[in-house]
């Protein structure tokens, strides 16, 4: 008896041992399965160095050997990530995650691509170079992989992912191109290109641009640079001429005219006079009440005109103002693209207003000829000048709406460009050349318009405004 | 009327002077709103200005208009020395000179009633010239600091990087100094004191009177009165 209940302890210790030996190792797989987990599931810290490397590091574990793509279905191309590019690159200390945002999930695969905006804000879509490449992904330019493709269903131009003999390439290896050398744009802008870029690489829009397009606030081309420096001479010029007169019986100092003069406009600008003077901005300046005085006609010619470069003006200042304020905001994303049925319509609209407002006032000078118009040489000049810019403009939209292959639906928008893009695709000539000069002959129009301001019929834009200041007291 | 006229400050400094002050308002309020984004009133008014990138915009696009106007400052400088002539150490420049000390000595003895009348202040009294180049040394300084943390790539390119950690502190630091300066200080001295309160407006009308510049400034006014020409802006 006492045998047996030894036994039967021994057996109930032998359980209990064997039970517990075998929820521990139970136990020791389930954390070790645990942790296995946390591999992936883990939340790192991004914004510590450490999260970072870690973040790196996990990613590199499969990324950095060259045939790990082997096993998936939908890899072609290695899938390798090469530090010797990648932690030279600016983002070396960037988790891999923070621009490739939708990877982390099953199956591991990216739907969106890569990120760069949620980083680089203030570059999307800012003028000069971004706003002109609304369509490119930012790694067509910003990668060192020569081949590039153009989605037309997308409207969308991005790498490649075959080379030129439809070869699947790795597009892994995150070379990142130097954009202080200009050959990375070289890659598009070839002749017969295949993505719809112009065969030469054109300079960046100037500031003077702003009074029609929206432009970034930098010289740009010399050209500008010069025609700048010729009006500026021009206005110096004009100025000193105007102080050459007797300021209050002051004829010499023009410390004491410049003293005297400003004397005067501060004291009208904080007097009941002020009212007057803003009554004169509205009704004389704004809205051309002398004009109107004149004819009817001749203040609808001179509104075609004015109100349309006026507005074009307003547009795009309030558009670099908004880019720079809020560049993801829902009216900047729309402003900042020429190709948006608001901005497009509304710039053809304007632009078929100054063209028209240009061609009336011609018929009058040079075929009705009424008495009370008398045409000189810097008439014909002007007229000439804004008449040309806008139709080149016009051209240019044309051929740009031709050889990017814009779908239709966007491209109607514009409908002036889209009538003359569909008449530019009857004829088969080399557009993506004929663009580039056409270019040219836009932006050189402009400069000189720029460059003739202060010396001829242009000139009244800023001194008709500065008589009817001075005349406000003859209302 | 029939009052005689001193003309004090010309169009150009009238102009400068409103133009900082909306500048420094426009900067200040963009600056704490950013400084304080912990503060729910903080971020209200942010969002009232269209988001923190707009903040940071305004902010910077204000500072970039007070730095023109320090600019201008400048050019002033030049302009009073070489075209004008006039003497950037003598008494009626806005820069410091022995007298200054000598007349801080007697108006605090004046103060203590040691003295029986103030010193003869001349065109710009010695708490003036503080008022100008406390501000005009302190826009140096909260210029670079902002420099700094507008472009903190390139600065660590040149400095260690701890540096954009100590312009933060400097720069808010200054930027409380400089409030508390001007809404303390400058009103206090320029224009609350008796006599001139609630505001003296010689700043905004360019204009003063021949009681006003005998009380206090009878030094520029003795000057006045030997020869004519002898003012920077003249009189009418």
């Amino acid at each position: 008896m006492k045998l047996r209940s030894q036994t039967s302890a021994v057996a109930v210790y032998a359980i209990a041992l064997f039970v517990l030996t075998l929820s521990l190792v139970a136990f020791a797989r389930a954390e070790e399965q645990s942790s296995e987990c946390l591999n992936c599931h883990r939340d790192r810290n991004v914004n510590s160095r450490e999260g970072i490397l870690s973040s790196q590091l996990f990613c590199y574990n499969c990324h950095q050997d060259p045939t790990s793509y082997e096993g998936f279905r939908a890899a072609k191309a290695p899938r390798q990530v090469k530090p010797e590019y990648f932690q030279k690159s600016a983002h070396k200390f960037v988790a891999c995650v923070q621009c490739h945002t939708d990877v982390a999930r099953s199956p591991h695969r990216s739907l969106s691509g890569v990120q760069c905006i949620s980083c680089h804000r203030e570059n999307y879509g800012s003028p000069g170079t971004h706003a002109e490449h609304l369509r490119l992904r930012c790694e067509a330019c910003h990668t060192d992989s020569p081949f590039v493709t153009l989605d037309i269903a997308k409207n969308e131009v991005k790498l490649s992912h075959t080379n030129e003999k439809l070869v699947p390439i790795t597009l892994a290896e995150h070379k990142v191109t130097d954009v202080t050398k200009q050959e990375f744009c070289t890659k598009c802008h070839t002749p017969n290109n295949l993505v719809g870029a112009p065969a030469m690489v054109l300079p960046s829009k100037s500031f003077v641009c702003i009074v029609c397009h929206y432009s970034p606030l930098k010289m740009g081309n010399p050209v500008f640079l010069i025609a700048v420096c010729i009006a500026l001479i021009g206005m110096v010029a004009t100025l000193n001429f105007w102080f050459k007169g007797r300021v209050q019986d002051e004829a010499s100092s023009v410390h004491k005219k410049l003293q005297l003069g400003s004397e005067v406009v501060w004291s009208k600008i904080f007097s009941k006079e002020a009212f007057s003077i803003v009554r004169t901005v509205f009704f004389d300046i704004l809205l051309q009440r002398r004009v109107l005085a004149n004819g009817v006609s001749r203040w609808f010619i001179h509104s075609l005109i004015y109100y349309s470069f006026l507005a074009r003006f307003s547009l795009s200042f309030f558009t670099l103002l908004l880019q720079k304020l809020s560049p993801e905001g829902e009216w900047t994303l729309t402003l900042i693209n020429k190709d948006s049925s608001f901005v497009a319509m509304l710039n053809d609209l304007l632009g078929v207003f100054i063209l028209a407002g240009v061609i009336w006032a011609m018929v009058r000078r040079y075929i009705t000829k009424p008495d009370y118009i008398v045409t000189e040489e810097q008439d014909t000049i002007a007229l000439v000048i804004i008449g040309l810019v806008t139709f080149s403009g016009f051209v240019l939209e044309g051929i740009r709406l031709l050889i990017v292959q814009m779908p239709q639906q966007i491209a109607f928008s514009a409908f002036a460009g889209y009538f003359l893009s569909r008449l530019f695709s009857a004829v088969n000539l080399d557009w993506q050349t004929i663009y580039g000069y056409n270019w040219y002959v836009h932006a050189l129009l402009w400069a000189l318009f720029i460059a003739y301001l202060p010396f001829g019929k242009l000139k009244h834009i800023f001194t008709t405004p500065v008589t009817l200041l001075l005349n406000y007291k003859r209302t | 009327m029939g009052q005689q006229i001193f003309w004090r400050f010309s169009v150009i400094h009238r102009a400068l002077h409103l133009i900082v002050i909306f500048g420094f308002i426009g900067i200040v309020v963009t600056g704490f709103s950013m400084a304080f984004s912990s503060v729910a009133p903080a971020r209200g008014f942010a969002s009232f200005l269209g988001g923190a990138d707009s903040v940071r915009y305004l902010h910077r696009f204000f500072a970039v208009v007070l730095y023109l106007c320090v600019v201008t400052h400048v050019f002033w400088l030049f302009y009073y020395k070489l075209i004008l002539g006039g003497n950037l150490l003598g008494p009626n420049s806005v820069c410091f000179r022995k007298q200054d000390l000598l007349c801080l000595r007697d108006h605090i003895g004046y103060i203590l009633a040691f003295r029986n009348a103030p010193p003869a202040f001349d065109r710009f009294t010695y708490w003036e010239k503080v008022d100008y180049w406390a501000i005009f040394i302190g826009m140096q300084s909260m210029g670079l600091t902002g420099l700094f943390l507008w472009f903190p790539e390139f600065f660590s390119r040149l400095l260690p990087g701890y540096f954009v950690n100590v312009a933060h502190v400097l720069h808010f630091d200054e930027a409380v100094l400089a409030v508390l300066y001007i809404f303390l200080i400058h009103l206090t001295n320029a224009h609350w004191r008796p006599g001139v309160y609630p505001g003296d407006w010689t700043i905004f009308t360019g204009k003063t009177t021949k009681e006003t510049l005998m009380k206090d400034h009878p030094g520029e006014w003795a000057s006045l009165n030997a020869s004519p020409q002898s003012s920077a802006i003249g009189e009418k």
